[in-house]
């Protein structure tokens, strides 16, 4: 079993204010817990949709990178998962919501490097212990909920015309 | 942005108005309007899969004719590797070459060497890169088209060296001219392509200014003749050395095969390149060094323009790399050297090619979207395309544009005349 150590709240998103926050756009998928055959369909699919919005090349990318993470982190670890898109003004906000497992300790889980992913996830190349920390890096706010036995909400946000990842 | 000729014509007297090609289309930039095919600039990547598609052989490549030859003192053949795979391996290359010759080219000049070269320089180029990983081969222009049109994100990792065939011409137009005391403009080089899209790599080029080559010739186009000339020639008894190594450049996977840097992948086919793609541009496959990738599923043997097909031509690739002798004659100097001298490299920049979004404000494009999806719920969801889009969603995407009609659906027609109850308001497109 897992180690016991309390889930974190952390980093709820500052950005509330009226006008930069009003969803212009709002669409959701559904992705299911082991489900490889399908991965990485979501973060395509919200791909497509920026694409034509003519939303900034460099923040769907940056965007991208972090969906796949998020999504494949749905499908290796949880149950099942809802993943969020909103259109903001200037901006993109991403909800993913998985009821799963959980993350006893979002610091280790943070941290670079850092993995539980199994021999078979590693060897369809996954697991390099990147996945969150990845989309913390490539997402301009970031945060995580977790409670173990009940699930994990992320959201993270990428501007339209953010400063680049380091 | 300025008008590009297409490596591909449709024949308006034998084409049908059916909608194979424009279903195949992997870009979906194929319309048919007044049962005619029309390609769209903006969109066509150049694959040739249309004229695999069509079944009237309405659709047909651009190539050089023979009158292009008369334009010059000095005539050069240029041929892909692929045309020595389409005989069987008891004809040597070297034979190939000669029926070329007789066939009224003053010239020929085989390439697998520069394959071979190009493979080193490559891999010398590998070792000293930094990210973005993996880097992707540019080999295949329809490839390197399909970057620029959908994945804009992937050039970095684009191998900045030029391709086997433009440096192969570059270098014997530079010596034939020095040999021959000629004028660089006088002498006339060609390709003899197994694909469309090189056909259109030399009449628009990504990373070069201009072409090194003049105009290509299908081999299908040329092999009843070849095989004539081959025939009743028995050749003499050496050949020039052909690099066995270089030759399996034809074949998917021959690109890496002589490589040492095992950590690469072959991506054959469309679908793969497109699944592939969509993986890497989400940060995937970030451990691996180089990726080849062709959209002919077999590599370069699988073109459109060949005879014998792939299975045979790779057979015959294979057979032909083993019998031939490996003289190792590339040697790891000459190719740095030649590095340093920046022989191999792109001599322009290779940009994006942005297709328009639908429209440039985010809240314009976002209620053109809604409508789109409105309209995508009206649409029978057959892709049929009977009305001449190659699917429903492209259909709806046509309308928001401005490009198509609602009432082109004939699903929607029926229902009018039906006289059923129209599901949404606002319909007044009639």
């Amino acid at each position: 079993m897992h180690d016991e150590r309390p889930a974190l709240n952390r980093d709820e998103p500052t950005d509330r204010r009226a006008g930069r926050d009003e969803v212009l756009y709002r669409e959701s998928f559904r992705i299911k817990g082991n489900d490889f055959e399908h991965g990485g369909e979501s973060a395509a699919a919200i791909k497509a949709i920026l694409k034509q919005l003519s939303f900034p090349t460099e923040a769907i990318r940056r965007l991208s990178i972090a969906n796949f993470e998020a999504e494949m982190n749905v499908i290796m670890y949880a149950d099942e998962a809802e993943i969020t898109l909103e259109v903001l003004p200037d901006a993109v906000r991403v909800t993913v919501a998985d009821r799963g497992q959980g993350i006893p300790d979002i610091e280790w889980a943070m941290q670079e490097g850092n993995s539980t992913a199994t021999p078979e996830m590693r060897a369809r190349g996954f697991g390099a212990g990147l996945g969150l920390p990845n989309i913390r890096r490539n997402s301009d706010e970031f945060s995580i909920r977790s409670a173990a036995g009940v699930g994990t909400t992320l959201v993270y946000v990428v501007r339209a015309n953010a400063r680049v990842a380091p | 942005m300025t008008e590009r000729p297409h490596a591909v014509v449709t024949d308006p007297g034998k084409c049908v108005g059916c909608v194979a090609c424009s279903k195949a289309c992997p870009t979906r930039a194929i319309r048919v309007r007044d049962d005619l095919a029309v390609i769209d600039d903006e969109l066509c990547i150049d694959c040739g899969t249309c004229i695999d598609a069509c079944g009237y052989d309405a659709i047909r490549p651009r190539t050089s004719s023979p009158a292009d030859l008369r334009k010059f003192k000095y005539t050069v053949a240029v041929p892909s590797l692929t045309l020595y795979a389409q005989f069987g391996d008891d004809v040597h290359p070297g034979r190939v070459l000669r029926g070329l010759r007789q066939l009224g080219f003053d010239e020929t000049y085989d390439i697998s060497w520069m394959c071979e070269m190009v493979a080193s320089a490559t891999e010398a180029f590998l070792s000293e890169s930094t990210e973005p990983w993996p880097k992707i081969s540019v080999t295949c222009p329809a490839v390197l088209r399909l970057i620029q049109i959908s994945y804009p994100d992937l050039i970095p990792h684009l191998v900045p060296i030029e391709t086997p065939r433009e440096l192969a011409a570059k270098l014997r137009r530079r010596r034939l001219a020095a040999e021959r005391g000629l004028d660089p403009s006088e002498i006339g080089m060609f390709f003899i392509t197994p694909c469309t899209a090189i056909m259109e790599s030399i009449e628009a080029p990504e990373g070069l200014e201009a072409s090194y080559l003049d105009g290509a010739f299908a081999i299908k186009d040329l092999y009843g003749q070849l095989v004539k000339a081959i025939k009743h020639d028995p050749g003499p008894d050496t050949f020039e050395a052909i690099s066995p190594r270089g030759l399996r450049w034809a074949m998917a996977g021959g690109e890496i095969s002589s490589m040492r840097n095992a950590n690469t992948i072959t991506v054959r086919g469309l679908r793969d390149v497109i699944y592939v793609f969509d993986r890497i541009e989400s940060g995937a496959f970030q451990g691996l060094d180089f990726i080849e990738a062709y959209i002919c599923p077999g590599g370069c043997v699988g073109g459109q323009l060949t005879v014998v097909g792939r299975y045979l031509a790779q057979r015959n690739i294979r057979q032909l790399a083993r019998h031939l002798v490996d003289q190792g004659a590339v040697k790891e100097e000459k190719v740095r050297s030649m590095l340093e001298d920046h022989f191999f490299d792109h001599e322009a920049e290779i940009r994006a090619r942005r297709v328009r979004p639908l429209a440039r404000d985010l809240r314009q494009a976002i209620a053109l979207k809604r409508e789109k999806d409105a309209l995508l719920e009206r649409l029978p969801r057959k892709d049929c395309a009977a009305c001449g889009a190659p699917d429903c969603l492209t259909l709806a995407d046509d309308i928001v544009r401005g490009k198509a009609k609602l009432s082109d659906c004939v699903f929607v027609r029926l229902d009018e005349l039906e006289g059923g109850e129209k599901p949404h308001q606002g319909d007044e497109d009639a």
